[in-house]
């Protein structure tokens, strides 16, 4: 009894010990996973939970399926921080979806668990000009295309603008800035204090995450420096166009444009902080239209959304790609999940209407000058001429830690009183150039 | 005759067939669990060694080796002496621990043992009542508790500060202003730490009732009949005699705040400047925002450290040799 239980015990450690391994890509022999006549090749597609991206996938599915009644494709979809964790877990135990929907900067992460794009599909330089530089620079590692993006992920620049609070403020609307400073002038006249001297109204909520490290990047740039070394196997954030960008800042919040104590990322976020009547110009990407949208249907301010102004010289910036979808290498049908990603990334009339349902800025210039998309979203045209000036970030080791942990943290405790502007930058610029160690 | 001892020997060996089987029926299962627990705590633990990424295939071995390089003991020198940002992440998120951990203890001993001795001095009717509100807390969400104390700490809206600008004073930005601080702890972290002792203090109270209820009334009589004072009877007869679940009260409550997470994630997410980032969000971030499994594995293994540490310091410190 006692030796039977061993040996099972040391079975099962064995079996358990070996089910956790990686498993090998499948073999490319399509005649062998061919279904029997009659069968559906079935395909499974994951992405993460948002209603209006997923209403869109939705309705292309459907439409692919049915010139296609040989195909089913079956869409999961997952809660974001999920989503992050099936994709840890799965994908180094190869049991992934057969199409995965992924950021456009986590290609660099993942690719070394992705299919690269087959020439038969599109090739790099095919790709390079059916899109936009920024979101297609997302998908392009090592000169190898990963995936195709579905958006221009543009945190820079776009603005919600409160019209109710504008005209109570006898202020012009829509606004007609030419400078940053127009910017400032008013919204120094937005902001307001309760009688206690808290700020109750942003003039200009610029400080959360992603307005602040877009707006500190794209500054830089529109003052003719960069953050990457010549090389690009470092940055270079101790700088006169840094220092100079963050003093712009600082000076914003010393005019009493926003007070980053009370409005920041996780206090007053400016979707909900807008949408409550708190903000003035709120300055986020063109996501926050459809989340606001949804999330406060009640809120009876008038608004729009309008672009800012470049702080200098040309409106050049950085944007961090977009969502797209990307291929397993472990799927057994990888001919039919290109296919699919190829109707709905590189078709345009396919890739407007997924860009209409979701609410997101076109990755390719034919989509997004398309008459549709205008009406449908009349702040994509408002984008049109700005769009060509977006660069890729860059493929950095690890972006959410530079921007989330290193970037945001020190500019905000510099706005907010903790750090100087040379602490600041001294701080960014070490501990960023550590995350290549 | 030999019929009837044949059969009982028949009967005896089914029996136990019968038994051999249960065993294995029974124990089979526990031992694959088992199995499967040992796997993940060895796979925990040889990652600690490595660089390791689920982004990165890595070698041929479960993805060790290759671009998931072996490291050594790479990960704890750079916890400990580092420059890099996860090193000083850690660093700081270990100190928040530590203070959010030490905090905790003291403040919920004081209140839940008061309470508890409270409610044992009233009446019956009342006890079960108060008993009831008391531990509810504990059985709300963490998600719940967050949620509503985040309302009340709202700089604008929240009635903390409706309170204050009541009398005159000067609202706070409870979980955002990195400047304001309470005997050098950071606002903030006190905020979490008094909406996560809300949450918790109904759990210890009710143990401390138990105590209370096993302590002989003659003792306390005897206590009364020689002239001790209601406060020597509680630090010279309860106290000593309710040491061994003391000493369970502690190691319970230091255990679960070393191991906080939830609370802290939805009220501050370690905010403001990471000044209430502790080491469960830290590893949470690297292992599942950052990719770093390996780094968060050696983090996991130094909470594991520090808590064992803490325990059976607790242990020796506590522990008594007698009962009653």
């Amino acid at each position: 009894m006692k030796k039977l239980l061993f040996v099972l015990v040391l079975a099962s450690l064995l079996i358990t010990a070996c089910g956790g391994g990686a498993a090998e890509p499948a073999a490319e022999s399509p005649a062998a996973d061919a279904p029997a006549s009659g069968e559906k090749t079935m395909v499974r597609m994951w992405a993460h939970t948002n209603n209006s991206f997923i209403a869109g996938y939705e309705a292309l599915i459907a439409a692919y399926e049915a010139g296609h009644p040989d195909v089913d494709i079956q869409l999961e979809h997952f809660d974001y921080e999920l989503y992050l964790q099936t994709l840890q877990t799965s994908m180094p135990a190869g049991e992934e979806a057969d199409i995965i929907q992924l950021f456009g900067t986590w290609t660099s992460q993942y690719h070394e668990r992705l299919a690269p794009v087959p020439a038969n599909v599109m090739i790099l330089e095919q790709a390079r000009e059916t899109f936009y530089a920024a979101p297609i620079g997302g998908y392009e590692v090592d000169g190898v295309l990963y995936g195709f993006p579905q958006e221009f992920n543009m945190e820079y620049g776009g603005v919600l603008v409160n019209k109710t609070k504008f005209e109570a403020a006898g202020l012009t609307y829509p606004p007609e800035w030419k400078t940053m400073d127009d910017v400032l002038a008013d919204a120094k006249a937005l902001a307001q204090k309760d009688e206690a001297g808290m700020q109750s109204v942003a003039g200009f909520h610029f400080t959360a995450a992603d307005p602040t490290w877009a707006s500190f990047l794209a500054g830089i740039k529109q003052r003719g420096g960069d953050y990457w070394n010549a090389d690009r196997t470092g940055f270079t954030f101790n700088t006169p166009e840094a220092r100079a960008q963050l003093q712009w800042m600082m000076d914003a919040v010393n005019a009493g444009v926003v007070d980053p104590v009370v409005f920041n990322d996780s206090t007053n976020f400016v979707i909900d902080a807008f949408f409550q009547g708190k903000v003035g110009i709120g300055y986020i990407g063109t996501w926050a239209i459809a989340e606001g949208q949804t999330n406060f249907p009640d809120f009876a301010d008038e608004w729009d959304y309008v672009y800012l102004p470049p702080t200098q010289g040309e409106p050049v910036f950085v944007a961090d790609s977009g969502w797209g979808l990307t291929v397993s290498p472990n799927s057994k049908h990888q001919d039919v999940a290109w296919d699919f990603v190829k109707f709905v990334t590189a078709d345009p009339k396919n890739a407007a209407q997924w860009n209409i349902a979701s609410g997101t800025i076109p990755a390719m210039p034919a989509v997004a000058q398309a008459p549709e998309i205008a009406e449908a979203m009349p702040w994509v045209p408002k984008a049109l001429d700005s769009l060509p000036y977006g660069e890729y970030l860059g493929t950095m080791p690890d972006r959410d830690l530079v921007m989330y942990e290193i970037i945001y943290p020190h500019i905000l405790n510099a706005l907010q009183g903790v750090e100087t502007v040379d602490q600041a930058l001294e701080a960014i610029d070490a501990e960023a150039n550590s995350t290549f160690e | 005759m030999e019929a009837v001892v044949g059969n009982k020997k028949r009967s005896k060996g089914g029996l136990a067939i019968s038994k051999g089987r249960f065993v294995l029926g029974v124990t089979i299962p526990l031992l694959l669990y088992e199995a499967l627990g040992i796997f993940i705590l060895g796979w925990a633990f040889a990652l600690i060694f490595f660089d390791y990424s689920s982004g990165r295939v890595g070698g041929p071995f479960l993805g060790l080796g290759g671009s998931n390089p072996f490291v050594g003991l790479g990960h704890f020198v750079e916890m400990f002496s580092g420059t890099s940002v996860k090193a000083s992440l850690f660093r700081m998120s270990l100190k928040n621990t530590l203070i959010f951990a030490f905090a905790i203890l003291p403040l919920n001993l004081v209140v839940t043992l008061s309470l508890a001795y409270l409610l044992e001095s009233i009446g019956n009717r009342f006890k079960a009542l108060y008993r009831t509100i008391y531990f509810l807390p504990v059985l709300t969400s963490s998600v719940g508790v967050a949620l509503i104390w985040m309302s009340m700490y709202d700089p604008q809206a929240g009635w903390i500060n409706a309170i204050i600008r009541f009398f005159g004073g000067t609202p706070v930005s409870w979980l955002s202003d990195p400047r304001a601080g309470f005997l050098g702890v950071p606002v903030a972290m006190w905020a979490v730490i008094l909406a996560y002792l809300w949450q918790d203090y109904g759990y210890n109270m009710v143990i401390f009732i138990a105590a209370l209820q096993n302590i002989p009334q003659e003792l306390k009589d005897a206590a009364l009949i020689d002239g001790a004072s209601p406060w020597q009877t509680f630090t010279r007869i309860t106290i000593p005699l309710i040491q061994p679940t003391l000493l369970f009260v502690c190691v319970m409550t230091m255990l679960s705040s070393f191991q906080v997470f939830d609370i802290i994630q939805v009220m501050t997410n370690g905010d403001p400047g990471n000044k209430t980032q502790v080491l469960m969000l830290d590893i949470y971030k690297n292992a599942f925002r950052y990719q770093n499994l390996g780094w968060a594995a050696a983090e996991s293994f130094v909470l594991f450290l520090i808590v064992m540490g803490v325990t059976i310091f607790q242990m020796r410190v506590l522990r008594t040799d007698w009962e009653y």
